[in-house]
């Protein structure tokens, strides 16, 4: 039997969602499932090593090659960039990044350079480079719904899902800036070493998707 | 203001000892390699002007580039790459020369990478540059060399052919805007089936989207090109579908056909001044590749002399990091001898450590005031012979 291929998964609900994509491939999750504290995690009758990290460190660790496969989200891909194949839209984890303002505000109005407060910096920046506008933009660690109320911002660019946080504080989406799924990644050598497993495996996920 | 003079640039590294020998000896073995193929070495300096990296085609953003002036206050750049430098001496120095012309050269490019994410600023490169034949039989040469630099290293590898070709005349035969073709180009180059397929939907359905659709999965062995071949939408690239094909059976025979060569017709990569084929080295347990090269017929030509060339570089800290990671870090050779002189006898002393030497022996001078001392350093050493010069020289054998 060769070598595991090792699969960095998102810890959390694409984690989760991802489990269950794999068992029903008809792989036993059982370890995943009772992980306890531990981090890397077989899954034996499919020759994977379930590694449970951070939405970013699952980037790092597929870019390094020290993980062959990933699952991510698009958000995290657009924010992180780097060097990998993006294989196949696993349709779960869905959600938009959007921009959103104080209720009936103007935000294309006047000729002042607007403030973007985000936790997407790049997302956010490229988004306003499209349309060959100069932004100030402010990255904001937390809830980055506050900086628009306190007036720090004039708008954000955030990941939207229901739009309720947004509602509740009295702000509304005025454009969607890109759709979001999690996505299969995987390292650019580790495709063409062990091209038959991974092919494998790809070709059971895209039909049970 | 904060002091930095303890530490090195983010991006680099000092290597002791070990580190070191594993270093020199994949440069020297890599260069032997290709001297005994009939390659000459060039040195060009680490410092070029930026307008030699600047050409039309701009393969290098400014913003990985390491930028200095020089004493007019004309801009220079630290080498990012290696082939530039080499095209500019031959528009220029050897554009007598008769061809084709071999060279190789071991230094090191320096780039910009983003901070944080356990890159190299420095990378040492050693490679060649074959210039100034478009034979197949240029190609299978800088192949076999490739083939033969991989396989030196002792580990599984992989070499990886594709044709920068396919791609030109696919997305040239489409009718989008510049912008349109890059965003093609980066999704193929990622491998981004959905982005890919969801961009070339918009534009209709004809055979040309449905190969550029294909080309990021065609990627593998020889049924590569069964599934290729229907797919290709006219002569021209058919035509340069059956070289790749030619030249990569040339070189799976060449390899026993033990898999280890494969092909990619989705290899898209922007910075790459390449215009025909392209290749990329594997080893197992790197994430990157750790040789790549192609061909190159036009990047001379921007220095003012048309001449094809193809060549490939190895990335020596990969390749090193590779080893020490497999291995135990050789050990430095230890002296055989230690000479010690006493008060009055120093010349006497290094005279007689030249004459042990000269036999071909490792021998070092020792450097305390007492024999004592000497005995403990060459115990803790594991030097065998301690000489000790005092008028009439005598031998203590540890």
């Amino acid at each position: 039997m060769n070598k595991p291929i090792r699969m960095a998964l998102t810890k959390g609900r694409l984690e989760k969602d991802t489990v269950g994509l794999l068992e029903k491939l008809g792989f036993d999750c059982t370890a995943v499932r009772e992980k306890g504290r531990k981090l890397i995690l077989p899954v034996p009758d499919a020759n994977l090593e379930v590694v449970l990290a951070k939405a970013n460190d699952v980037i790092t660790y597929v870019e390094h090659g020290v993980c062959d496969m990933g699952v991510v989200g698009k958000d995290t891909i657009m924010e992180m960039k780097g060097k990998f194949y993006e294989l196949v839209d696993l349709g779960f984890g869905k959600c938009k990044f959007a921009l959103a303002t104080k209720k009936g505000y103007d935000f294309y109005s006047g000729y002042g350079i607007k403030t973007i407060a985000t936790k997407y910096p790049n997302v956010a920046r490229s988004f306003f480079e499209k349309k060959g506008m100069d932004t100030e933009i402010i990255k904001i660690e937390g809830s980055v719904e506050l900086a628009p109320l306190l007036e720090l911002a004039d708008g954000i660019v955030d990941i939207v899902e229901t739009g309720t946080t947004l509602k509740e504080n009295g702000l509304e989406v005025i454009e969607d800036v890109a759709p979001i799924s999690a996505r299969l990644i995987a390292n650019t050598v580790s495709l063409k070493m062990r091209h038959a497993e991974i092919d494998r495996l790809i070709t059971l996920i895209e039909e049970n998707l | 203001m904060k002091n930095y003079d303890l530490i090195t640039p983010e991006g680099t590294k000092d290597l002791l000892f070990g580190e070191c020998i594993v270093r020199r000896n994949i440069e020297s073995s890599l260069m032997g390699l290709f001297r005994s193929r009939g390659y000459s070495e060039t040195i060009t300096p680490g410092l070029e002007f930026y307008d030699v990296f600047n050409l039309n085609s701009r393969y290098f953003p400014q913003e990985n580039l390491y930028k200095l002036t020089d004493s007019k206050g004309r801009l220079l750049v630290m080498r990012p790459d290696n082939t530039m430098p080499i095209a500019r001496i031959v528009a220029t120095r050897l554009r007598d020369a008769d061809l084709p012309l071999k060279l190789c050269y071991a230094q090191a490019v320096y780039t910009t990478e983003p901070s944080l994410k356990g890159r190299s600023d420095e990378v040492v490169q050693t490679g060649i540059e074959l210039i100034g034949s478009q034979l197949k039989m240029a190609d299978l040469e800088v192949i076999s060399t490739a083939v033969d630099s991989l396989s030196s290293f002792g580990m599984e590898f992989s070499l990886e052919l594709g044709h920068i070709g396919i791609f030109k005349e696919l997305v040239g035969k489409l009718e989008a805007s510049d912008k349109d073709k890059e965003a093609i180009r980066k999704l193929i180059e990622n491998k981004n089936f959905p982005a890919l397929n969801d961009l070339l939907d918009s534009f209709g359905g004809s055979p040309v989207i449905t190969a550029l659709k294909k080309l990021p999965a065609l990627f593998g062995g020889e049924e590569v090109f069964e599934k290729a071949e229907e797919l290709m939408p006219d002569e021209n690239i058919k035509h340069i579908l059956d070289e790749l094909r030619e030249v990569y059976a040339d070189a799976s025979e060449l390899c026993g056909g033990d898999g280890s060569i494969t092909v990619d017709l989705g290899l898209v990569n922007k910075t790459d001044y390449y215009t025909g084929l392209i290749i990329k080295g594997y080893l197992q347990g790197h994430g990157e590749e750790v040789l790549s090269g192609g061909r190159y017929d036009r990047l001379i030509s921007e220095f003012g002399y048309d001449v094809p060339a193809i060549g490939f570089a190895v990335n020596i800290n990969a390749v090193a990091k590779l080893m020490e990671k497999s291995d135990v870090l050789p050990a430095e050779p230890k002296a055989d001898v230690i000479v010690y002189a006493e008060e009055g006898c120093e010349v006497a002393a290094l005279k007689a450590a030249r004459e042990l030497r000269e036999q071909g022996l490792i021998v070092e001078n020792a450097l305390f005031d007492d024999l004592e001392s000497v005995r403990e350093y060459a115990m803790e050493k594991k030097i065998a012979k301690v000489v000790v010069i005092d008028g009439e020289s005598k031998e203590v054998n540890i």
